[in-house]
């Protein structure tokens, strides 16, 4: 008998959404303006809601799960301890995801990310079905590229502080001292091709390394980075 | 018609006051009518490099809000003709600038007939920054030989191709320039600054000049006068070559390397 279903574990990337103020209205301006100048990353995006104040209004959690709807976005679950809460997170339908302590030095790296990523000004794709998102020139400190649903092709450098993104594979013709995300919507079978990698940090659908972790030997010409059994593979070209 | 340049760094104190009073009057040396402007509100150093802040009567703020016309707050220089000074205010808050206003100012700068509008920025990627390079049509992007100030300069170039006027209305791209200022050749030979080549390799824009670092720089700047009016010096010439280059001509790169004496000195000892 054919299987009908499976159950198995598995590791998403999901976008976390932390939010620092109780003030509802204050929340609504800031997000609405962020979608504003990418909607096409947001469309879609499945979110975790992670509260950083408490207490929060009765009805906050309800109003921002309409509000993200409203956006496009997908509110999939929160992330907090906080008994109230969970309580509001099971009656709006919401997962309820424990909160894992990090390192400080991974927290920090979350910030930067985030950082670079609200001040984003670099082109993302429009439509898919048109091959690859071609950048030509240096995507510079602070912005990021996204390629969504398709590869990435950059032909010039990534400089340190800048992030490329794509839901497929990404080709760097030139310098990559960024950091690099392929397959970021999970795809595990994404590619990394680098003319010259120094990466800060390169991930494949979730699983990453950062610089330091990266052997010399890979920073001196054409590489290729793929998964293997959660483990990200470097070969030389 | 006026072309408005932007001198702007992202990190603070790399010498974007100095080279804008340096380029400014360089320009006007060579018959450019222009005006620089100084645009650290509630800071005011430019008035102060310039020589000039005795004579502030009205300043930049007074303009924006209509509270003076353009000809009362404009500085005449003394010694270089048709060199023209907008003064920070001191007192203002940094939102009394507004784009609108900024605008108007360069509209009536242009109407006025120069040729060149300088504009020098203050530190940071913030509101300050981004209003100060919203109507370029070039930029100066001052760096110094560190990591660091780099890492900013990239930073503002991202903003200048995003954020400007011509970047939002689709025109043809902010020309970009580089002034890679208080170069130490000693230092970058002995590793602890970096070199001239990694730093246009990083930023990949087209390089005006290199300025030493120099102490005329400070002298000068403590005189009331631009470096680039005080003869014989190499921070003098260097920004000569910048204003040289920036008007087409083709000159070799200069201030790259260890001065002779210091070479000779490291051979054979003192
Ligand atoms: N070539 C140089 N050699 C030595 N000192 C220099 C040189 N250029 C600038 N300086 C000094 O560096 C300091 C900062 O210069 P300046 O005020 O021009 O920088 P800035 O970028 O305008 O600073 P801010 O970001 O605060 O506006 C001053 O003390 C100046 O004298
Ligand atoms: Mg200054």
């Amino acid at each position: 008998m054919s299987e009908v279903i499976a159950l198995k574990g598995s590791v998403l990337s999901l976008s976390v959404l932390k939010v620092f103020s109780d003030d509802f209205a204050k929340v609504k301006a800031v997000l609405t303006n962020k979608v504003a100048q990418a909607p096409d990353f947001f469309k879609a995006l499945p979110i975790v809601i992670e509260p950083e104040v408490s207490p929060l209004a009765p009805m906050f959690l309800a109003q921002l799960v309409e509000l993200l709807h409203q956006q496009n976005m997908m509110p999939v679950g929160v992330r907090t301890a906080d008994p109230q809460l969970i309580e509001q997170a099971e009656y709006a339908g919401l997962a309820v995801f424990e909160p894992v302590k990090v390192s400080a030095e991974k927290v920090d790296k979350a910030d930067q990310a985030d950082k670079s990523r609200a001040a984003s000004s670099a082109a993302s794709a429009d439509t898919p079905d048109q091959g690859a998102l071609m950048v030509k020139t240096a995507v510079r400190s602070g912005q990021q590229v996204y390629a969504k649903g398709r590869d990435l092709i950059v032909t010039a450098a990534i400089n340190p502080g800048a992030e490329v993104v794509a839901d497929g594979h990404i080709h760097v013709y030139g310098k990559a001292k960024g950091k690099i995300f392929a397959g970021s919507n999970g795809n595990r079978q994404a590619r990394i091709f680098v003319q010259q990698l120094d990466a800060e940090m390169v991930c494949i659908a979730g699983l990453y390394q950062m610089a330091e972790d990266i052997k010399p030997e890979y920073k001196q010409g054409w590489v290729e980075i793929c998964l293997q059994q959660d483990r990200l593979v470097f070969n030389l070209l | 018609m006026a072309r408005v340049i932007v001198v702007t760094s992202g990190k603070g104190g790399v010498g974007k006051t100095t080279t804008s009073a340096s380029f400014a009057a360089g320009l006007a040396q060579k018959g450019f009518k222009v005006a620089v402007i100084d645009f650290d509100v509630g800071l005011r150093n430019l008035d102060l490099i310039m020589g000039c802040e005795r004579r502030v009567v009205y300043d930049f703020v007074n303009v924006v809000q209509g509270e003076a016309s353009i000809k009362q707050a404009l500085i005449k220089d003394k010694r270089v003709d048709n060199l023209f000074i907008l003064a920070a205010s001191q007192t203002r808050d940094k939102d009394a600038l507004t784009q609108e206003g900024v605008g108007k100012v360069i509209e009536d700068l242009r109407a006025d007939g120069f040729d060149y509008v300088i504009c020098d920025s203050p530190a940071g990627i913030e509101k300050g920054a981004q209003l100060a390079l919203f109507y370029a049509d070039e930029a100066v992007v001052v760096t110094n030989p560190e990591v660091s100030s780099v890492r900013d300069s990239d930073r503002i170039l991202g903003i200048l191709q995003a954020k400007s006027k011509r970047a939002i209305e689709g025109d043809d791209p902010i020309v970009e320039h580089l002034v890679l200022t208080r170069y130490n050749p000693n230092r970058v030979q002995a590793g602890e600054m970096l070199a001239m080549e990694d730093v246009v390799e990083l930023l990949n824009i087209k390089l005006l000049g290199v300025v030493p670092e120099s102490e005329d720089v400070l002298q000068a700047s403590n005189s009331g006068l631009p470096v680039i009016l005080t003869e014989g010096v190499s921070a003098s010439e260097a920004y000569k070559d910048i204003v040289d280059r920036f008007l087409g001509e083709d000159k070799p790169q200069r201030f790259l390397s260890v001065e002779h004496k210091s070479l000779f000195k490291k051979w054979f000892g003192k």
